[in-house]
């Protein structure tokens, strides 16, 4: 076991943990952030087993993560929206504590990559993470209109 | 050493899949269904099945929400007439 799957385990137990009790107790608002939260949470996890198992392969699944979580919680977003307009879900500090997260692990996975073709497509993993993050977060807590139940 | 990422990660996918079979709500449990998915992919990548994991990721985290949240609002606009908007 080296470093990068300590600090994978170490994200991987704590973001889990986190978004699993988030998803089970309280109100559809939180436990709908908690879902969000699964995405920012797994996300760098895997992209530090990619880099702790030496396969650059298997950030295929981070790329694919990026992408299809936030589309999970739009989906979540438009279908559940008549429970959420009674309060509104909007954990601003807990998006950007996971987009920060993200970007450190981009960071340190790039800086261990080296500058290549490899690293172009970890900056795209991370730009989608947090972008996808951030237009969740917002669409949950209500800013953009057009998200609506017909 | 190893061992302690899969039962980090056996833990989470018992944990979730525990919580999406005592929610009662069918919107509820398709939130926890969701963060079973993502687990479950991780699961597989610890366990050295990266194809498995993608296909578990595609179809997880936001395929099956989808379909159990579009089946659970037609029932629930079906049932609306009759008795009152059942939640």
């Amino acid at each position: 076991m080296n470093g990068w799957i300590l600090a994978a385990t170490v994200e991987l137990g704590g973001g889990g943990a986190a978004a699993l009790w988030g998803v089970t107790t309280g109100g559809p608002a939180r436990r709908v952030v908690a879902q969000n939260m699964t995405t920012s949470a797994l996300c760098p996890a895997l992209l530090l087993f990619s880099q702790g198992y030496g396969r650059p392969a298997y950030v295929d699944l981070a790329l694919l993560l990026a992408l299809l979580g936030p589309v999970g919680t739009l989906v979540f977003a438009r279908l559940l929206s008549d429970d959420l307009a009674a309060e509104r879900p909007s954990a601003w500090a807990l998006t950007w504590t996971a987009a920060a997260v993200g970007a450190v692990v981009v960071a340190a996975v790039c800086a261990a990559t080296g500058p290549g073709r490899a690293m172009a497509k970890l900056l795209v993993i991370g730009a989608l993470l947090i972008s996808g993050n951030v237009i969740a977060s917002r669409a949950l807590s209500g800013g953009f209109r057009g998200v609506r139940g017909g | 050493m190893d061992d302690a990422v899969i039962v980090v990660a056996l833990l989470l996918m018992a944990g979730s899949a525990t919580a999406a079979v005592v929610q009662r709500d069918p919107a509820r449990q398709a939130l926890v269904l969701s963060v079973l998915g993502s687990v479950l992919a991780v699961l597989f990548t610890v366990l050295q099945a990266p194809d498995v994991g993608l296909s578990q990721l595609a179809v997880g985290s936001a395929l099956t929400p989808l379909l159990i949240m579009l089946s659970v609002r037609k029932v629930r606009r079906r049932g609306r007439p009759e008795d009152g908007g059942a939640k």
